[in-house]
């Protein structure tokens, strides 16, 4: 059996398949060991023997956010100490000179130069002799060191000397990160600090990976143990526990490829995936009729340290349901990045005193206040009316304050959206809108309706989309190396098969069998940026028209160079026969449970709330309408058409 | 306050947000499709949107020394061109809406269908890595605007939406690496295009008067903050003076001085710079766009980071630049290094001048120079020329409540080092260190940031320019703080000379020769007795 499992902050989500059937428990989260819930979930579900644990985990991203890693010594090439904490030697903060900026991971005290050298075309000018060998050793134990990260100039170039240096290095028995391992790209800030990170996170991901395997181990004969990367694909627990960099968006990468799955399976291709939480929304663009894929970029920046290995383009900003509302000095009207977070919450909650977007939602009768989280907590709308009309300020009355901070939040959110489609070159009207997280659905018909996206999906289990795509996700080994060669340089077929052969190594050992896929990272000679385009004949027609879709131009009579080449193994998953449900007709009036004065259109109006649980395939209905359900409000916009398809997703046709 | 409970505050709030998303995403676009890693690498780039009367109400958060200076390249475009619907204005006259030659704008007019008056505009600036002239890099010592590289006036780049092909070959024949060039020019040409567009899509959306409203409203609320900030420090007299070390072109210290005359109850400010040297021989000459962004830079700093950067801003402020001096520079001029140099220089004497009415707010001078540093030559690898442009930061001066940063770009500038690896695949060097300069930053209760140690050897016989300033005279402390060290270069000979470079300097190097560039650290804040020990 296998078993997806992800931790989040409240709840431990599991998605299994049993004779054949998806099944669903949710148990709550234990923060200080996230082991604890999951030991507790398998022991409820029962697998039996040979099973397969995929875990989407939150131990690396929370490491980082509360800065409680371990501490790390880096060790360059001499010169370059500093990299790590200069940086790109910008200011985050352009007009505010009091702001300080988080200290970089490693300490002064904890660089370390070795006497060195490989030049850009992999020529070493200085062998690290043995004397600087023994010197380093010595500076570096010293420090006493819980991880140690390596990153010297050019090592993808040549890595004789970052391996001579591992190789000594190693004797001191503290987890090592080695850049021409890890990440074997140009751009040596980039890759120190991806590199830093993975070290940071090592000692601690090691031990939480290693104690949950043997637990599972103990408890359940022949377990394994796969972690979920931010990449969207599986690895297994070794690697995570190496390779830790790999797997800071796990959780939320879930949830983008469960969206793109369910997508897919209901017939759409290109999805604009729309996660909104309480304190922050996650937005991420999948287009697998162009490139066949999830698609992934290396220039991630998480809690402002850049991660070059391969990860879904999640956009992230920080506004939520529980965002709050004020007026800035000007008057106008502002919501966050403050949240009400969970204590004390929103007004509607009973302990928060400021308005929230989920506030506003609730005053404008978009949220039912008797079937929030199934019933099991009743939203205090009387306060909520109490405490907004207080802090309306200049505004007339409690309505024009309430939509007031939801086109303001929505306007944030339009932004976001706007960022990963249309600056990258992506019409949204050719996307679908998947929504999901608590607070996605109130606000998904709005924002497609902003954004001209046509359509809104609302899977079938939005409260479980991220363990549903763990699930659903294949074995995937990213590797990757800078060349910098013509597209016709001969030794490009080597690059790539150095890169196949150590990866299918790896994977066999672990007991997969990969397929490789080739593609390249180019760019016009002397362009800084690169795009991605797979490996193979008419490479240079395919980046041409890659490059027009995206900057609006080609030029064909301009050289090309090849900057990386990147090799991906998967092995896939297979299918998971989700089950269709069973149809209903199309009369949708059976799952009305109540009517609901709501404000639709400028004015309130009675309109139906449905129950989730009791609509049936094929049942339609017209908005404006809500639909209730455990983890999540649909709100479905005057004019727009909602019907449930034969897996039990809502499928809203936005006008 | 009257006025401001008139305005909506929600519709104020989506509209900022509206405005700025367009002036972004015209600056992703400029970034992803530029060729010089100026531009792409280092983001040395603005992107702004405006009224009808060519007021910003938008701008991208890029380059600050472009916050004052771009409206004045729409205000001559307006001036001097009938633009035409699918017009875009191209212009780099420090005389006449520029501010020093490698700073290239564009400036396209917005027309709505049945209007024959624009009703918007859309700018973007660049600063290109060569612009012709005397040097490679067009940032060297000249004394003459003729010597530093191509001028153009404000004229039509683009008519009817067809490039004018015979201008851009005058252009490319007149600078040292023509491919570049153009990709950048055509980069620049389509981040202004997708500003008309979603301007035009916008007021699809929302209707042309509503638009307009909402542009007025964001001027009128960023007056306000402003007022509101002048209503709330004290009334009075404050005057500093700072100095640059010298033009290269042979002067002493020059000298400029600021008289801040602030009016809470008008909420009002005056800043005179009646004092101040006259212009100079050397390039450090600044034209008045670049006085009028060093002042809206340091009272923008005194509002919350998020205040909208528009026009608004400045109606409370008068300003007072005396013609011919070395912050409003008449031509010929040479003026490349006021743009960098001397732009840092007024922020310092001004932030000098606001520290006596807002002490526990204002920081030390920070390192006070953009450090400059130009290297041209053939690449003995492919034979092509090459002109390489790089800024390196320095210690940014202690604040009232920190130590201050080290290594990282303050005031006016902002753009990003080149990755060392993306250097030496692209040129023709080897980098040798890239470090923090330790103890250079001024002690203090709260010390200043360490300058940088760069250092390069040439692989090829190549022309290097310097243009840096803070070489003789120290970034100030301020109470009681220390002053932050001055910076320092070295040309190192292959042959084992040593030379200690001056400031402002331009010098033929071969292969093997090391060029060391070491950057002040910041001024300190507060007495040494009183820090806390570390």
């Amino acid at each position: 059996m296998r078993i997806a499992i992800d931790t989040g902050g409240t709840f431990t989500d599991c998605v299994f398949l049993r004779k054949g059937r998806l099944e669903v428990l949710k148990i709550l989260s234990t923060p200080a060991n996230p082991a604890e819930a999951i030991l507790t979930a398998v022991r409820q579900i029962d697998p039996g023997p040979q099973v397969e644990i995929r875990h989407g985990t939150t131990v690396g991203t929370n490491t980082l956010l509360e800065r409680s890693g371990a501490r790390v010594a880096l060790v360059t090439t001499r010169g370059f100490e500093d990299v790590i904490a200069i940086g790109r030697q910008a200011r985050q903060n352009l007009y505010d000179w009091l702001a300080t900026p988080e200290p970089p991971l490693v300490p002064p005290e904890l660089r370390f130069g070795a006497e060195e050298r490989t030049l850009w075309n992999g020529e070493v000018a200085r062998e690290v002799d043995s004397a600087e060998l023994q010197s380093l050793l010595q500076r570096v134990s010293a420090s006493r060191p819980e991880a140690i990260a390596l990153c010297l100039l050019f090592p993808f170039a040549n890595p004789s000397n970052e391996r001579r240096i591992a190789g000594a290095l190693a004797s001191l028995g503290v987890p090592l990160s080695v850049s021409h391992e890890i990440l074997p790209e140009f751009r040596e800030y980039e890759r120190a600090s991806t590199v830093v990170v993975n070290a940071y996170l090592a000692p601690r991901m090691g031990s939480y990976l290693r104690d949950l395997g043997q637990a599972v181990d103990s408890e359940f004969p022949d377990a394994r143990l796969h972690v979920m990367q931010s990449s969207g694909g599986i690895v297994s627990a070794g690697l995570a526990a190496r390779e830790p960099a790999r797997t800071i968006l796990s959780g939320p990468a879930g949830g983008v490829v469960g969206a793109y799955q369910v997508a897919r399976l209901a017939g759409f291709e290109r999805i604009i995936t729309f996660d909104m939480g309480g304190t922050s929304t996650d937005v991420a663009l999948v287009d697998s009729k162009s490139n066949g894929g999830l698609g992934t970029t290396n220039e991630s920046v998480v809690a402002g340290h850049p991660i070059g290995v391969p990860m879904l383009n999640i956009h992230t900003v920080g506004s939520g349901g529980g965002s709050l509302a004020w007026f800035d000095e000007g008057n106008a009207l502002r919501v966050g990045p403050q949240s009400a977070g969970a204590d004390p919450g929103p007004i509607c909650y009973g302990r928060g005193t400021r308005a929230t977007v989920t506030d506003a939602d609730l005053a404008l009768g978009r949220l039912d206040p008797e079937f929030f989280l199934g019933g099991g907590m009743r939203l205090d709308e009387e306060r909520t009316l109490e405490f907004m009309t207080r802090q309306r300020d200049s505004l007339p009355d409690v309505d024009a304050f309430a939509i007031g901070i939801v086109r303001v939040v929505q306007t944030t959110m339009e932004k976001a959206i706007r960022v990963i489609s249309i600056e990258r070159g992506h019409d949204p009207r050719d996307f679908t809108l998947v929504s999901f997280g608590g607070a996605g659905p109130v606000h998904a018909c709005a924002m497609a309706r902003a954004l001209r996206i046509p359509r809104v999906v609302v899977p079938r289990f939005p409260g479980a989309l991220s363990a549903l795509g763990i699930l659903l996700s294949d074995v995937v080994r990213d590797s990757s190396r800078t060349v910098m060669m013509a597209p016709d340089d001969r030794r490009l077929e080597g690059a790539f098969r150095d890169l196949e052969k150590r990866a299918s190594l790896q994977m066999r050992a672990e007991g997969w069998k990969g397929v490789g896929f080739r593609s390249v990272d180019v760019r016009y000679v002397g362009q800084g940026y690169e795009l991605n385009v797979p490996w193979g004949p008419g490479l240079l027609a395919r980046f041409h028209d890659a490059h027009r879709k995206r900057y609006g131009y080609s030029d064909v009579a301009r050289p090309v160079e090849v900057v990386n080449v990147r090799v991906r193994l998967v092995a896939p998953t297979g299918s998971v026969p989700l089950r269709r449900r069973s149809p209903g007709g199309k009369d949708a009036s059976k799952a009305i449970v109540k009517q609901r004065r709501a404000w639709f259109a400028g004015r309130r109006v009675n309109v139906p709330v449905y129950d989730r649980e009791q609509l049936r395939p094929g049942n339609r209905f017209t908005g404006s309408a809500l639909v209730v359900e455990y983890s999540a409000t649909t709100v479905v916009l005057p004019g727009c058409r909602a019907r449930v398809d034969g897996w039990g997703n809502l499928i809203i046709e936005v006008s | 306050m009257a006025d401001k409970k008139k305005r909506d505050p929600v519709e104020l709030s989506v509209f900022q947000s509206l405005f700025h998303s367009i002036a972004e995403e015209m600056g992703a676009a400029l970034r992803r499709t530029a060729f010089s890693p100026n531009i792409k690498e280092r983001r040395d780039y603005s992107c702004a949107v405006f009224d009808g009367a060519g007021e910003v109400v938008a701008m991208g958060d890029h380059m600050p020394v472009h916050l004052g200076s771009m409206p004045m390249s729409v205000r001559i475009a307006i001036d001097s061109l009938d633009l035409a619907p699918r017009d875009i204005a191209i212009l780099n006259d420090p005389y006449a809406g520029g501010t020093h030659l490698p700073d290239v704008t564009m400036v396209q007019a917005v027309f709505l269908r049945r209007m024959r008056k624009p009703m918007f505009y859309v700018a973007t600036r660049a600063h290109h890595a060569d612009i012709g002239g005397m040097f490679p890099g067009s940032m060297g010592p000249c004394t003459e605007i003729y010597q530093e590289g191509v001028r153009i006036p404000p004229v039509k780049f683009v008519r009817a939406g067809k490039i004018d092909a015979s201008l851009l070959r005058l252009i490319l024949a007149n600078v040292r690496t023509p491919m570049e060039r153009e990709g950048d020019l055509t980069a620049q040409l389509g981040a202004c295009r997708i500003g008309a567009l979603r301007l035009e899509e916008m007021v699809e959306k929302y209707g042309v008067s509503r638009v307009r409203n909402n542009m007025a409203t964001l001027l009128d609320y960023s007056e306000q903050f402003l007022r509101a900030e002048l209503g709330r420090l004290p009334a009075g007299s404050f005057c500093a003076e700072d100095f640059l070390d010298d033009d290269g072109a042979g002067s002493g210290p020059i000298r400029i001085a600021v008289t801040l005359r602030l009016d809470p109850r008008k909420r009002r400010a005056e800043v005179d710079f009646t004092g101040t040297d006259p212009q100079v021989d050397g390039s450090i000459n600044a034209v008045y766009a670049i006085t009028y962004s060093a002042v809206y830079y340091a009272f923008r700093c005194l509002l919350a980071a998020d205040t909208p950067a528009t026009a608004g801003l400045m109606r409370p402020i008068c300003l007072v630049v005396p013609k011919g001096t070395v912050v409003n520079a008449h031509p010929p001029a040479a003026v490349a290094g006021g743009n960098v140099e001397t732009s840092q220089r007024i922020v310092d004497t001004l932030l000098r001048a606001l520290a006596q009415a807002a002490p526990d707010r204002i920081p030390a001078a920070s390192s006070g120079t953009m450090n400059n540093l130009t290297i041209g030559g053939i690449d003995p690898r492919n034979g092509n020329s090459f002109a390489y442009y790089e800024t390196i930061a320095g210690g940014m001066g202690a604040r009232p409540n920190a130590d201050g940063l080290s290594g990282v770009h303050t005031h006016m500038t902002n753009s990003l080092n080149t990755p060392i690896e993306a250097l030496e695949y692209s040129y023709p060097f080897r980098v040798h260190s890239y470090s923090y300069r330790k103890g250079s930053g001024g002690k203090g209760k709260f010390r200043g940031g360490d300058g940088l140690v760069r250092e390069i050897e040439l692989l090829a016989d190549s022309q290097v320019t310097l243009l840096a300033d803070r070489r003789r005279l120290q970034p100030y402390g301020l109470s009681g703080g220390e002053p932050g060290a001055s910076g320092r270069g070295y040309l190192f000979r292959v042959d084992g000379r040593a030379e200690e470079l001056p400031g402002k300097c331009t010098f033929s190097a071969g292969a093997g020769d090391r060029v060391r560039i070491e950057t002040p650290g910041g001024g300190g804040w507060g007495t040494e007795s009183d820090r806390k020990s570390d």
